[in-house]
């Protein structure tokens, strides 16, 4: 049924791209006409098609006892496994005397039995279908005078193995991360949730590069209406290709004019896991180890996933620490700037003192020292990302030396800008989600000119602004900022706080309306009762 | 739409850009006064004395050169026929912008305050910079000019040294109180009682306290030293209050928190020092015949913490006879404080603020004949209880033997 259902979605879109402009670079090339009945034919237009690409590999054998029979099997190099290829392909096919009188239909099945140790055997009558199996690795048989060809599923090939993921590092949990190939991170999946109810529907989008897309849902615990939302805006999708989830995140986002996040990406199967549990849906895309996870909340940006592994007590110190943090990477530099050019009078007597006798010699007002300074940091950091690591680490040392010191002692920037911008840097880092981090870097600029000009009244309305927009803000119809707002008092324990996990009952109820009860309610955990330790001390 | 989103759009960024920066004053354009003197010209005018901070040479500038090269404050001048006029006319010798959100200390000097406080204080409260907070001092034998000009060696602001020795011998040693000009115009606007302020004054010679030597010795040629209790009659200063009597000025207004009495014994004088740890003064007034009669209770507990006399204090009986001694001494010093406030015929200690609690009605009928007629004739009895809670670590004292 859900194959069935994928199929029909590409049908569709196939019948919109040819009312539409041509923009798949691969409609008219395609020929319209079925499979011919002569091998030679065929292979040609292989040939022709491919543009005698050599990875293309074209093997030409006869069949039955006279090897009177012409056939030939085709297939990618790289992406099948080529000991398949021979040993269950074409050795069966060669050892076996193929009997001439049998119908066209009877050869398919005479072929399929003698493929059975491979699987995935397909009848397939056009080009179009053709290509497709040879491009995701299948091996492909023509036989002379027939005119269909037989594919056989031979993937293989190299993929990155299973690494210990490089975002979302956590000093407890699992140590597995994502890879590029889908079916690897839907297993890792499926071998957390084995339940039936966990339910992937794929599909194909990109016209050009044909990916491979999945979605992945609990079914009975996630709402209808947002897995229906979910595959609603991924069936709109008509782009050439998709190279990263980044494209579908994009494509289909409920509002693209925002620095926040609206949906969620995570590198860690476990992190699907749970919020598969929750009632969200995730999108696998082939290629990349981000998987996408809908909807999202402003508040999941701030949880770790090693809350959860961790004790509450210590979850609960560090989420309202991640909210300082990112409120510090937010609005430290604006503070500055507001505090010593409009409020001195805020600042202890001894501090304005100590921060006056550290501008005497600097040059620029307090604003320009603070853009420059932030400016000069976010060149460094992105000097360091985007460098291969050798270099990286001399631009570090380099950037160290100019920030830290050389700028200081040559006067062009006070040490306390110093240390506002090294503070902000490093808040910014300790923010749990890269993507939120992101968001709060461009927004501190917008208040530092705001600073600048209105003083701790222009950081107030920026920041009242700011939380307009975050209400303002839906993922998949669900209210970003619950369950803050609007507020659901019962979902609470899940926010800032992280109640222990035995008074988890409840799944989030913006999320998921039906099936809500996670767990009973009287798992506290307690020492044994009196009577039995009074036994066990008598020992 | 779009028309009114660019309207919109370009009359944000227009207010942005037109407004902006309003009020912006850079840290390198201000200067700082940390404290602000107050005395009396020849010609009547007030001579305003202002201490700005040089923060190329605070601690905290040794990031670049020599640091702490120069001095740290420097002092500026200025005539008015108001405090605002002064202030104004300094902008004449100052570089840069009079910024007075960090004023901690006003400092007047004895004529001005002789004179009246009460012209002095509405500026100061009326100016959105000023701090009500700021620290109040009387400027004794000096002028307040002179004491804001000496260099002082370990908190090099002589602001912060005034400040810090006030709130340090307040808490310590109990014969100073810091009072700032919120305390100082809410007892000038009550009419049951009076202004106290400490005294400072400068020890030494003030000529060599001005130059950086006077810092760089291990014993400066001049010093700031706190030295007595001003009491204000209304806005007035008419006396000064010096040693265990203007302790006794403290004790009646429950100011102490901490201090030492010493007590004689057995003949021998100044024998036994005991320290004040804990302290408490109720004042309660009562009607009789008519009168108003004031009944102060002082409650402290202590701990001996030097004998220079033989006793054993082990001795339960030794310790409630010291305890007697020390509340004799104690009753000493309030009594005297009493005396001379009564001399004065001034209220410093609050009575007639018990009296109106007690009896508003009387206290009509009485308020305006207070300070002069009630007062100094007021029946005030003293009562104290001294405990003694810990004697340290020894009991019987040493005895040399020759």
């Amino acid at each position: 049924m859900l194959f069935q259902w994928g199929m029909s979605r590409q049908k569709k879109r196939m019948d919109v791209k040819q009312e539409g402009p041509d923009h798949s670079g691969e409609a008219s090339d395609v020929p319209q006409e079925p499979l011919s009945a002569e091998l030679a034919v065929n292979i040609d237009i292989i040939r022709q098609k491919t543009g005698e690409s050599n990875d293309v590999v074209i093997r030409r054998f006869a069949l039955g006892q006279e090897w009177q029979i012409k056939a030939a099997i085709i297939f990618v190099d790289g992406l099948v496994d080529e000991k398949n290829v021979y040993e269950f392909v074409l050795t069966p096919l060669l050892q076996a005397s193929f009997p001439l009188a049998l119908e066209e239909k009877e050869r398919f099945q005479w072929i399929e039995k003698k493929l059975a140790a491979v699987g995935g055997v397909k009848h397939i009558s056009d080009w179009r279908k053709l290509f497709f199996e040879l491009f995701s690795g299948a091996t492909v048989m023509l036989i002379d005078g027939v005119p269909f060809a037989i594919s056989a599923s031979t993937k293989g090939g190299e993929y990155r193995s299973i690494e210990e993921p490089q975002t979302q590092i956590a000093v407890r949990g699992p140590r597995e991360g994502f890879t590029e190939s889908l079916r690897t991170n839907t297993a890792m999946i499926r071998r957390r949730i084995r339940n039936p109810n966990l339910w992937l529907e794929t599909m194909q989008i990109g016209t050009v590069t044909q990916t491979d897309v999945a979605i992945m849902y609990i079914k009975g615990i996630a709402n209808n209406e947002i897995i229906e939302e979910v595959k609603a805006r991924l069936r709109r999708i008509d782009i050439d290709g998709v190279l990263e989830s980044g494209y579908i995140e994009q494509l289909i986002e409920d509002q693209t004019f925002t620095t926040f996040p609206t949906t969620y990406h995570t590198e860690r199967p476990d992190i699907v896991a749970a919020n598969l549990l929750e009632g969200r849906v995730a999108v696998f895309v082939e290629g990349t180890p981000f998987v996408l996870v809908a909807p999202a909340l402003f508040i999941q940006f701030f949880q770790a996933v090693e809350d959860y592994y961790a004790r509450f007590d210590i979850s609960t110190a560090l989420r309202f620490l991640r909210v300082l943090i990112f409120f510090i990477s937010l609005v430290a530099p604006a503070i500055y700037i507001a505090a010593t050019t409009f409020h001195q009078e805020m600042i202890p007597t001894q501090l304005v003192i100590a921060i006056a006798a550290q501008r005497e010699a600097v040059p620029f007002p307090g604003f320009v020292e603070a853009l420059v300074m932030e400016v000069t940091f976010e060149i460094l950091r992105e000097a360091g990302v985007r460098l291969p690591r050798a270099v990286g680490q001399a631009v570090s040392i380099v950037g160290a030396l100019v920030i830290g010191q050389a700028a200081v002692e040559a006067g062009f920037v006070s040490s306390a800008m110093v240390i506002v911008v090294s503070i902000t840097a490093i808040a910014s880092f300790a923010t749990p989600s890269f993507a939120i981090a992101i968001s709060a870097r461009l927004i501190r600029f917008g208040l530092m000119f705001l600073a600048a000009m209105f003083g701790f009244y222009g950081i107030m309305m920026g920041i009242l602004v700011m939380t307009i927009h975050l209400c303002s803000l839906r993922s998949f119809g669900v209210p970003y900022m619950s369950p803050l707002a609007p507020f659901i008092p019962t979902n609470m324990g899940d926010t800032l706080f992280r109640l222990p996990t035995w008074m988890f009952r409840e799944r989030p109820r913006l999320i998921n309306q039906k099936n809500i009860v996670r767990q009973s309610g009287d798992q506290k955990p307690e020492p044994p009762a009196p009577s039995r330790q009074e036994k066990g001390g008598g020992s | 739409m779009r028309r009114a989103i660019t309207v919109i759009v370009s009359l944000a960024i227009c207010a942005g850009l037109l407004s902006g920066c309003w009020s912006q004053k850079e840290l390198t354009d201000l200067a700082f006064i940390v404290a602000i003197g107050l005395d009396k010209t020849e010609d009547g005018k007030y001579l305003v004395t202002f201490q700005v901070v040089n923060p190329g040479n605070v601690a905290g500038a040794t990031q670049r050169g020599g640091g702490a090269a120069g001095v740290p404050v420097s002092i500026y001048t200025s005539t008015g026929d108001t405090l605002v006029e002064a202030s104004r006319k300094a902008s004449e010798k100052l570089s840069r912008l009079p910024y007075y959100a960090h004023t901690n200390l006003i400092v007047v000097g004895e004529e001005v305050a002789r004179e009246g406080l009460s012209g002095v204080l509405d500026a100061m409260e009326r100016g959105n910079q000023l701090r009500p907070t700021a620290h109040l001092v009387i400027a004794r034998t000096y002028l307040a000019k002179d004491v804001l000009t000496v260099l002082t060696p370990i908190d090099k602001i002589s602001a912060n040294q005034i400040i810090k020795t006030i709130e340090f011998s307040s808490k310590n040693w109990g014969e100073t109180v810091h009072v700032d000009i919120w305390g100082a115009i809410h007892c000038l606007a009550t009419a049951g009682r009076n202004l106290v302020i400490t005294g400072v004054t400068v020890e030494g010679d003030l000529k060599r306290g001005k130059r950086q030597e006077n810092v760089q010795s291990s014993v400066p040629d001049a010093r700031i030293k706190l030295e007595g209790l001003a009491l204000f009659k209304n806005d007035r200063l008419v006396d000064w209050v010096d040693g265990p009597s203007s302790r006794g000025v403290l004790w009646l207004l429950d100011c102490i928190r901490q201090t030492n009495l010493t007590v004689s014994w057995k003949g021998k004088k100044e024998a036994i020092n005991y320290q004040v740890v804990r302290a408490k003064t109720d004042v309660k007034a009562k009607v009789k015949d008519g009168r108003p009669v004031i009944s102060v209770h002082i409650q402290a507990e202590g701990d001996v913490i030097e004998t220079r006399v033989p006793i054993d204090l082990s001795d339960a009986s030794m310790l409630f006879q010291l305890e007697k001694e020390i509340k004799k001494n104690l009753k000493q010093e309030v009594e005297e404080a009493i005396e001379t406030a009564q001399r004065d015929k001034t209220d410093v200690f609050g009575f007639g603020e018990a009296v109106h609690r007690t009896d508003p009605r009387l206290w009509k009928k009485i308020e305006s004949k207070w300070h002069d007629r009630y007062f100094p004739e007021l029946d005030v009895t003293v009562t104290a209880d001294m405990y003694i809670r810990r004697t340290g670590l020894r009991n019987k004292p040493y005895t040399p033997r020759g």
